[in-house]
């Protein structure tokens, strides 16, 4: 008894019960709703036996009828605009944004503190001030835009359906835009400055250095920042109900907000878990080729 | 000669620092040259000016007769050599070797196949599939030096390459990169803060201190005449002794008044009587085998068996050096006596040698 109490107080009980522990938490707070998640989506479920564990056994029936609904093609096309529209925005303009930081001028790093502003906001409350800026009537965007005279008349951003999932992209970029930019200038101040000093004198002109030497030496930090930047544009729900709800006539509906519809709108518990399963499939996916291409990490 | 760099009246500023002051140096082509000092001393900054790195305040500094005060590194067509190596991670060492030929428009076989000459002139030939980080300190070392050869530029660049190497691969590399460069007949600038690599490799030492050169000239001219003081106790290892004293009545020798018994050393050259001076003493110097001219106690003997370093028991310290096991113990006298020529006289207010 003394020897297993010693061994958790300084041995290797003790690492055993922290892991134990994580393993525990782990399990129970997203193993089990995930595994549960995935058995809703091959059962019957309705407002009856809801709270039963045994339910009717659906097969692939659910699977099936969420794909022949009329809307699931254009969900899937939002959801493909959403998703890759908000990553190369995020990323191509945290990229710059990182790189024009790295530049060293009066208050670069007072102001590219103010920049995560959008990072600390809740999402609700940027999706409130997003929606006022694209207002169609009296938002700020058509204002600067017809100023500029890039348009002309109005246009309706959150109501034509044609533009609706691009407001909410445009909102969402924004938001994520901060988390890209910081993620990125870590990446680039781990690249040595002799480097970049070396291949200067070799003859490299600024673009020539960054595709031989900024890009391949980011190219974990690359992985990381889409592959975060996926599971993050899929789990961005808050804008949705805040901006456009998803209209006009499912316009800029996605996924994940298709799913919650399902679940606590039409009250199909089994449809919403459906959705999701869909989902999970392709995170998976995306986080299998970022481990993959990540395998033979590069670095000094 | 034909000037391959020169550096006339350079000015360098970093706003209220000033780090470089009216320099001139002109190297010529096929020379190696040293810039030594202190850290601090503005030796790698202007390494950097000639480089292109940094930008000169002001005056003028040419390349093979070509004004390059507004060039950018990449026109300048001088390689580098840097302390880190600065060898690019993600490519194996022939991607390292062949990254400047791609910016030249050379060939890939072209490319290949002048890689393998290099490597094979630095004994690289067979890790040519390897990436940096399988490679030891002195393979980097090498290939960040075939990186500089294979480009066959106006001038090589050394910033301290051999500081991160083991004492004794540090003796060998510094024979091998002075081998290469007779071999390739290049012009060389080598910053160093170890005066014995400077003095062992270079054609021309140039000592820097406070962005200023001291003094410049061949190595064993910076060791027989030192400019100053400063130059004096830099040059030489172990340091110069310095021991203040004055000239005495005859004018043609020199009391040491620090020394127990003040003695007095004749000279090969008139000091004004009564005039204040400090005497520089070389430690190898003062074994001459001449008759005894003063005596002093030793306090610490280190001994290496092919040399013995003493200490002396006096205000100031003496360091002297002696070949062989040595035969002194601590607490014994050593019998000391100095050529009059190898005794160097400093003003000892500015410095400067008599």
């Amino acid at each position: 008894m003394r020897r297993i109490l010693s061994s958790i107080t300084d041995g290797k009980g003790f690492d055993l019960v922290l892991v134990g522990v994580t393993m525990i938490f782990l399990l129970a707070l997203a193993g089990l709703p995930l595994v549960y998640n995935v058995l809703l989506s091959f059962q019957e479920v309705d407002m009856f036996n809801l709270a039963a564990f045994q339910r009717p056994w659906a097969g692939l029936e659910n699977y099936r009828e969420v794909i022949s609904q009329p809307e699931f093609g254009l969900v899937m096309k939002n959801t493909g605009i959403f998703v890759f529209g908000s990553i190369a925005g995020q990323f191509v303009l945290g990229f710059a944004l990182a790189i024009f930081f790295m530049v060293k001028f009066p208050f670069a790093s007072t102001i590219r503190g103010v920049f995560l502003v959008s990072w600390v906001m809740p999402g609700l409350v940027v999706g409130a001030i997003w929606g006022l800026i694209l207002a169609g009537d009296y938002g700020v965007l058509n204002a600067i835009l017809q100023s500029l005279g890039i348009i002309d008349g109005t246009v309706f951003w959150k109501s034509d359906p044609r533009l609706s999932i691009w407001a909410v992209t445009i909102a969402n970029i924004w938001l994520g835009l901060a988390f890209n930019m910081m993620l990125l200038s870590v990446g680039l101040a781990a690249i040595p400055r002799d480097l970049y000093e070396a291949a200067e004198l070799d003859g490299a002109n600024g673009l020539q250095r960054f595709a031989t030497i900024t890009v391949p030496m980011m190219r974990s930090t690359i992985g990381a920042v889409l592959a975060l930047g996926l599971i993050y544009t899929l789990q961005q729900f808050d804008l949705f109900p805040a901006i456009t709800e998803g209209g006009p006539a499912n316009s800029s509906t996605v996924a994940q907000y298709w799913a919650w519809q399902w679940s606590f709108r039409i009250f199909d518990f089994a449809k919403g878990a459906t959705v999701s399963v869909m989902m999970l499939i392709f995170v998976l996916v995306a986080s299998i080729v970022y481990v993959w291409s990540t395998r033979a990490e590069v670095r000094g | 000669m034909t000037p391959q760099i020169e550096i006339s009246h350079v000015e360098k500023h970093y706003g209220a620092f000033h780090a470089l002051k009216d320099i001139d140096l002109t190297i010529p082509k096929g020379s190696f040259v040293a810039l030594v000092g202190p850290s601090g001393c503005g030796k790698s900054t202007l390494l950097r000016s000639i480089a292109g790195l940094e930008s000169i305040t002001s005056g003028d500094l040419r390349i093979a007769g070509e004004r390059m005060n507004e060039m950018p590194p990449r026109k300048r067509d001088v390689a580098m050599v840097f302390q880190s190596y600065a060898l690019y991670p993600h490519m194996n060492v022939l991607g390292n070797l062949t990254y400047s030929l791609r910016f030249k428009g050379v060939a890939k076989a072209d490319a290949r196949e002048k890689a393998n000459r290099v490597a094979s002139t630095i004994g690289l030939e067979k890790l040519l599939d390897r990436y940096p980080r399988e490679l030891s300190g002195g393979q980097r070392q090498r290939v960040a030096m075939g990186r500089a050869i294979i480009r066959e530029p106006k001038a090589f660049l050394f910033d301290e390459p051999l500081s991160n190497l083991d004492a004794a691969l540090r003796v060998h590399m510094r024979m091998e990169v002075r081998a290469l460069h007779d071999r390739l007949g290049a012009t060389s600038v080598y910053v160093t803060h170890d005066q014995i690599e400077a003095m062992t490799m270079a054609d021309h030492v140039v000592v820097m201190r406070d962005g200023r050169i001291e003094q410049q000239g061949s190595p064993l001219t910076l060791y027989d005449t030192p400019a100053n003081r400063f130059v004096a106790g830099f040059i030489g290892s172990p340091a110069m002794n310095f021991v203040d004293g004055h000239g005495s009545e005859d004018g043609h020798s020199v009391r040491l008044d620090a020394l127990p018994g003040a003695p007095v050393l004749p000279l090969d050259r008139r000091v004004e009587p009564g005039r204040p001076v400090v005497a520089g003493l070389r430690p190898e110097h003062l074994f001459s085998g001449g008759e005894t001219q003063f005596s002093v106690p030793i306090r610490v003997v280190e001994s290496t068996g092919s040399i013995a370093y003493y200490t002396t028991d006096t205000d100031p310290e003496l360091m002297l050096v002696e070949q062989g096991r040595g035969k002194l113990r601590s607490g014994d006298s050593a019998a000391l006596s100095i050529a009059p020529g190898d005794i160097h006289l400093f003003d000892p207010m500015t410095g400067l040698a008599l």
